[in-house]
């Protein structure tokens, strides 16, 4: 009997998801002896070439993490969403745009200006940026086009699983792994994680207190058993779908909200401004106003995971983009 | 130019590709290594509380 395929690619990503895959420790050797895996740039040596050579549909499985923000990245999505049966996204980046999405903020030119101009690590005489052509003595060069906009697997092709976390954690790659063996995978477009929130899931002591003032780390030192948010301490887990193991929290570090929103929302940046309104007690705009302006970073910090997928999805370009 | 593509290359933490282009002889005449990615932290960490950076940059690479 033949071995089911699976596929794993990274596109804007940083690897943390290829390694959580690596993180099932000895249970990679089970998951290696059920199935073949037939492309995975970090770990086995297969090119583009042999991928487009398949025929549609031959991967059974293909795990693709990392957000969409490069010409080859929208084509090897295209590419692998031709070859693959089911198609999860895995990861936040690939489920929501990620940290890479906070590239939303600004734009490709920005970047260049920023990275290749002024960075002061950077030696650039030449002041050369990336051309999607470059000649030389021998021939010519191509480099794929950055998009201005940062954006979710989903947003380029049909997905029928998403893995939330940064990076998901070994039980739920487990669990997907379990369920495709078994042939019980749930119904397409199912988040594979909690159904819960983080903050429902979460252990520490919650009073329904109201808070006066928001705190930064260096401002407070909290107590443990306490919800971090009733401290005065930005904390996404209200917005913030569970199944995580709560691997900040415990670590008396709060939520950022790698999981997504939870079912039911679909801004997660709006539900935590919701879920900060709930519990701030304040009277008058002076006061309003006051804690507003001691939440440093709102959107960066509301949208930490999630700009791609968000309604804003980006900064108001100053011009009319490229795509 | 013959030209020798190797895309993408593999077994490593990030994103590459090689061109090695050929001469008449079939010999290597040159080898360009070429970095398809691009996220922009260098921009995109500003504006972002001081904090808040060792929960981001880690993301630059995750091996």
């Amino acid at each position: 009997m033949t071995k089911p395929k699976i596929a794993l690619y990274w596109a804007a990503a940083c690897g943390g998801c290829d390694v959580a895959v690596l993180d099932t420790n000895e249970k990679i050797l089970d998951i290696a002896n059920l199935v073949d895996i037939v492309f995975w740039p970090i770990a086995l040596d297969f090119k583009y070439h042999h991928v487009k050579a398949m025929e549609d549909k031959t991967i059974d499985l293909c795990l693709f993490n990392g957000a969409i923000r490069s010409t080859e990245q929208e084509e090897i999505a295209k590419l692998l969403r031709a070859k693959s049966k089911v198609m999860v996204a895995f990861g936040a980046c690939a489920c929501f745009g990620g940290i890479p999405a906070l590239a939303n903020f600004t734009d490709r030119a920005e970047i260049f200006q920023r990275v290749y101009l002024e960075a002061p690590s950077n030696s650039n005489e030449g002041k050369t940026i990336p051309l999607v052509q470059t000649k030389v003595a021998e021939g010519e060069l191509e480099l794929p086009e950055l998009f201005d906009t940062v954006l979710t697997l989903e947003q380029v092709v049909d997905v029928e699983y998403f893995v939330p976390g940064c990076p998901p954690p070994v039980d739920l790659i487990l669990k997907l792994v379990d369920l495709f063996a078994k042939g019980q995978l749930p119904p397409v477009g199912s988040v594979v994680a909690s159904d819960k929130t983080c903050c429902d899931e979460c252990d520490r002591k919650k009073e329904e207190k109201k808070i006066t003032r928001i705190y930064r780390p260096h401002e407070i030192k909290t107590d443990p058993e306490k919800c971090l948010l009733e401290q005065g301490v930005i904390c996404c887990g209200p917005a913030t779908r569970g199944g995580c193991g709560l691997r900040c929290v415990k670590a008396n570090m709060p939520c950022r909200g790698c999981f997504g929103p939870p079912p039911g929302v679909f801004d997660q940046g709006a539900r935590m401004v919701s879920a900060i309104a709930t519990v701030y007690q304040g009277e008058g705009e002076a006061e309003i106003k006051k804690m507003v302006e001691e939440i440093v970073d709102p959107a960066g910090t509301f949208y930490r995971f999630g700009l791609a997928n968000s309604m804003l999805r980006r900064k108001r370009p100053k011009q009319v983009e490229g795509r | 130019m013959p030209k020798i593509s190797i895309d993408p290359i593999t077994r490593l933490e990030g994103h590459g590709k090689i061109e090695i282009f050929l001469n008449g002889d079939g010999d290597v005449e040159n080898v360009y290594l070429q970095i398809p990615e691009l996220r922009g932290f260098e921009k995109f960490c500003e504006g972002r509380p001081v904090e808040e950076l060792p929960r981001i940059v880690p993301r630059i690479c995750g091996v």
